[in-house]
C-alpha cells in the first residue's frame, strides 16, 4: 500500500513542475531579477562615481594661485570674476551653468601670510563656496573643494598628522573575511527572511484556501487517505517548492551583493562571498530548511482558515509584520546571544544563528536548538492543521 | 435484499451567522437541515432523494460520504458507521456532486491514477479499469488534455469515472445531469442502469421528476430535513404521476407556498 502522504507530494510537485509559468514565476525570475537590479544598481553608482571624475567649473573672487594650482589638477575649470560679479554667478550656479562659486576675503593671501597659533580665531577669514545640493555636479565638486580648502588649511598650521603614512602600512586591521562577515551579518538575514517570507506566501494560500476555493480539497477528502497525511504531503511539497524559490532569490542576492557594494564604496575586492566555505553553507541550508518548514505550516494553517486565496492574502499580512520586525531589530544589533533560549523563539532564533554564520562565529548548539525548535513547532503546527481539516465548519463552512 | 445502506434517524444543523440570518431573513440562530431522516437502500438499486431545494438533500449525501458528521444518529454503509469508521466507509463509497471538483491542471489519465493511488488500487487492476472506463465515456480521446481545456460534459464524465475508480459498492450522486447537455445526460442515465445491472447500489438526489421516473427503484422525498416519503417508484405512483404526489405532499406540509 503507497504512502497517503507520498502520493499527495508527488501530485503536489507534478502540479509544480508541471506548470511553466509558476517554475519560472516562482522559482527562476526571482533569483534572476534580484541578481539584475542589484548589479545594475550596483553598476550605476560605479557610473556615479567615475561620472565624479569629470570636470566642473567653478567661479572664484580672489583665489590664491596656489589653490587654483590644485584645483585644475582635480579637473576643475577656474573663471576668476570679481566681488561685485559674486550675485551673477551664485544664480549661475543656482540654474546648474557652472558648479561652484568660491568667494575669498580681499586681503586673503596677506592674512595668510601673516598667520601663526597665536592669531585669535575671531580674526581668521572665512571661505565662502556656493554650490546646489540639487545638482549632482554641484553636490560632487563641493566636497572636493572643501577638502582641497581643508589640506591647505592644515598646511598652514599643521600640527600632527592621522594615519598619514601610506607606504606598506594597512591601518584597518580588518581581514577580507571580518569586512565581508559584518556586512553580509547586517544584511543578509534581513534579505533571506524577507525573501523566503515572500516565497512560502506566493505558493501555500494557493495550495490550500486556493484548493477550498475551487472546490477541489472535497475530492481529497473524501478518499481514505487521513487527512494528516494529506496535510504532510500538502505541507512538505510546499517546503521543496518554497526553497525553491527561497534559494534561487539567496543566490541572486549573494552573487549581486559584491557588486552592489562596488557600486556603494567605489572600491572592488573588498566584500567577497567566497570567503564562505562549505560549513557556512551547510548551516545556512539546514536553518533555512527548518524555517521555511515553519513559515509553510503557519502560512498554511492561515490560508486553510481562510475562504479564498484573497482572504488569505489579507489574513497573512501581519506574519509578515512579524517577520519584517524581527529581521529589522537584529539588523544593528551586535552582541551575539548565547542564552539557550533566545533560540527558542521561532523566527529570531533563525536570523540570529544567520548573523552568526555570516560573521563567521557559529556556534553547533544554535543551530541545533534552532532547527530542533522550528521542527517542534512545525510538527504542533501539522497537529493543529489536522484538527481544522477535520473540522467541518472550516472546511466547509 | 442485501440490506447496503441503513440511514439511522440522522439530524444535521448548522450554526447560522448574523449574516446568515439576515440573507435567510431567519430570528432561529441553528437552522436544521436534516431532520431525523431515516431511510434504507438495497443491493442492486437505485435509491431517489427527492425534493426542492434546500430541502436537506445535499446535506445528507455529504454526511452519508463522511465530509461532514450528523449531530445525532447514525448510516451504516455495508455495516459500517459513518460516524465511527469514517475511513472504511470511504473505500466502499463514490461520491460525486458538484461541489467536488477536479484541478484543471491535470489530465484525466493522471486523475485517474492519482485516485486508484489515494484507494490503494494495485496498478493491474487500475490500468485495466482505466481501459474500460474511458472507453465507456469515449475519454480515451481526451486522456492527455488538461481538465481545464475539456467541455463541460467531458468534464463531468471524468468526474464520474475518477469517482469509480476504485471500483466501490455505493456510488452516491448528488444532481448527477445538473448542467449537462442533452446527449451527455442520457450517458450518465444509461450508466446508472448499467451500475444497477451489475449489482451496484446508487442514490442520487436530485429535484427532477423525470429522472426519478426513468432511472429509480425507490424514492424518498425530503422536505425541510424530514422524510416525508419513502417507498417504491412503484408504489407512488400507483394512482398519480410522481409530480402529482410530490406537490400534493408539499402543500400538505407548506400550504399554498409555491
Amino acid at each position: 500500500m503507497k504512502n497517503g502522504a507520498l502520493i499527495v507530494f508527488k501530485k503536489e510537485l507534478a502540479r509544480f513542475f508541471g506548470d511553466r509559468r509558476l517554475l519560472i514565476t516562482s522559482v527562476i525570475m526571482p533569483g534572476l531579477l534580484i541578481y539584475l537590479i542589484y548589479s545594475f544598481i550596483g553598476s550605476s553608482m560605479n557610473t556615479l562615481v567615475e561620472d565624479s571624475t569629470a570636470s566642473y567649473k567653478a567661479a572664484a573672487v580672489n583665489m590664491p594661485a596656489v589653490i587654483a594650482a590644485q584645483l585644475e589638477q582635480m579637473n576643475f575649470e577656474i573663471e576668476t570674476i570679481t566681488p561685485d560679479q559674486t550675485e551673477q554667478y551664485k544664480e549661475k550656479v543656482r540654474s546648474k551653468d557652472i558648479s561652484l562659486c568660491v568667494v575669498f576675503p580681499d586681503d586673503f593671501e596677506s592674512v595668510m601670510a601673516n598667520y601663526n597659533s597665536k592669531t585669535p580665531s575671531s580674526d581668521v577669514p572665512n571661505v565662502s563656496v556656493f554650490y546646489n545640493s540639487s545638482d549632482i555636479n554641484s553636490s560632487n565638486a563641493y566636497p572636493l573643494m572643501i577638502t582641497t580648502l581643508d589640506s591647505v588649511e592644515k598646511e598652514l598650521s599643521n600640527v600632527f598628522d592621522v594615519n598619514a603614512l601610506t607606504d606598506d602600512i594597512s591601518y584597518d586591521v580588518a581581514t577580507e573575511e571580518d569586512t565581508t562577515g559584518t556586512l553580509m551579518a547586517m544584511i543578509l538575514p534581513v534579505v533571506i527572511m524577507t525573501l523566503l517570507y515572500s516565497s512560502c506566501v506566493a505558493l501555500a494560500p494557493e495550495s490550500i484556501a486556493g484548493e477550498k476555493e475551487r472546490g477541489t480539497i472535497a475530492s481529497l477528502l473524501i478518499t481514505p487517505v487521513p487527512r494528516s497525511q494529506i496535510i504532510l504531503g500538502k505541507v512538505c511539497a510546499l517546503s521543496v517548492m518554497s526553497l525553491l524559490g527561497g534559494m534561487s532569490s539567496f543566490l541572486g542576492t549573494f552573487l549581486s551583493i559584491p557588486k552592489l557594494m562596488q557600486g556603494m564604496d567605489g572600491e572592488s575586492g573588498s566584500i567577497k562571498t567566497d570567503v564562505y566555505g562549505a560549513k557556512e553553507y551547510i548551516c545556512l541550508i539546514v536553518l533555512i530548511l527548518s524555517t521555511v518548514l515553519l513559515l509553510i505550516t503557519v502560512i498554511s494553517i492561515i490560508s486553510t482558515l481562510a475562504k479564498s486565496v484573497k482572504e488569505a492574502g489579507t489574513m497573512v499580512m501581519p506574519l509578515m509584520m512579524v517577520v519584517m520586525l524581527v529581521s529589522f531589530l537584529t539588523m544593528y544589533q551586535t552582541e551575539v546571544k548565547t542564552e539557550f533560549f533566545w533560540y527558542c523563539i521561532p523566527l529570531y532564533n533563525t536570523v540570529e544563528c544567520m548573523k552568526n554564520v555570516f560573521s563567521f562565529s557559529i556556534v553547533s548548539q544554535n543551530i541545533a536548538v534552532t532547527c530542533a525548535a522550528n521542527i517542534l513547532y512545525s510538527g504542533a503546527g501539522i497537529f493543529v492543521l489536522t484538527k481544522l481539516f477535520n473540522n467541518e465548519r472550516v472546511m466547509f463552512g | 435484499m442485501k440490506e447496503i445502506l441503513k440511514v439511522d434517524s440522522v439530524t444535521k444543523t448548522f450554526r447560522l451567522t448574523s449574516k446568515q440570518q439576515r440573507q435567510r431573513k431567519l430570528d432561529q440562530k441553528v437552522l436544521t437541515a436534516v431532520d431525523n431522516l431515516s431511510f434504507t437502500a438495497y443491493e442492486g438499486e437505485i435509491f431517489g432523494l427527492l425534493g426542492p431545494n434546500g430541502a436537506g438533500k445535499t446535506t445528507t449525501l455529504r454526511m452519508l460520504s463522511t465530509l461532514i458528521k450528523p449531530d445525532s444518529g447514525d448510516a451504516l454503509i455495508n455495516g459500517l458507521s459513518i460516524v465511527k469508521q469514517p475511513a472504511e466507509v470511504r473505500r466502499n463509497i463514490g461520491f460525486l456532486t458538484s461541489d467536488v471538483k477536479l484541478e484543471d491542471f491535470f489530465t484525466p489519465d493522471y486523475l485517474f491514477d492519482f485516485f486508484s493511488d489515494m484507494h490503494s488500487v494495485p496498478d493491474d487492476v487500475r490500468k485495466e479499469r482505466k481501459e474500460t472506463l474511458f472507453k465507456r465515456f469515449g475519454i480515451d480521446k481526451f486522456s492527455q488534455v488538461k481538465v481545464a481545456d475539456l467541455s463541460t460534459g467531458m468534464k463531468q464524465k471524468t468526474s464520474l469515472v475518477v469517482s469509480l475508480a476504485h471500483d466501490p459498492d455505493i456510488i452516491i450522486f448528488d444532481e448527477p445531469t445538473n448542467g449537462l447537455d442533452v446527449i451527455t445526460a442520457k450517458v450518465v442515465t444509461d450508466f446508472l442502469g448499467e451500475l444497477r445491472q451489475s449489482g451496484k447500489t446508487v442514490i442520487i438526489s436530485t429535484h427532477i421528476f423525470s429522472l426519478i421516473e426513468k432511472v429509480c427503484d425507490r424514492v424518498g422525498i425530503i422536505i425541510d430535513g424530514k422524510m416525508i416519503k419513502c417507498s417504491s417508484l412503484d408504489e407512488i405512483t400507483a394512482e398519480k404521476s410522481l409530480e402529482d404526489v410530490f406537490f400534493e405532499l408539499y402543500r400538505e406540509r407548506k400550504g399554498d407556498e409555491i
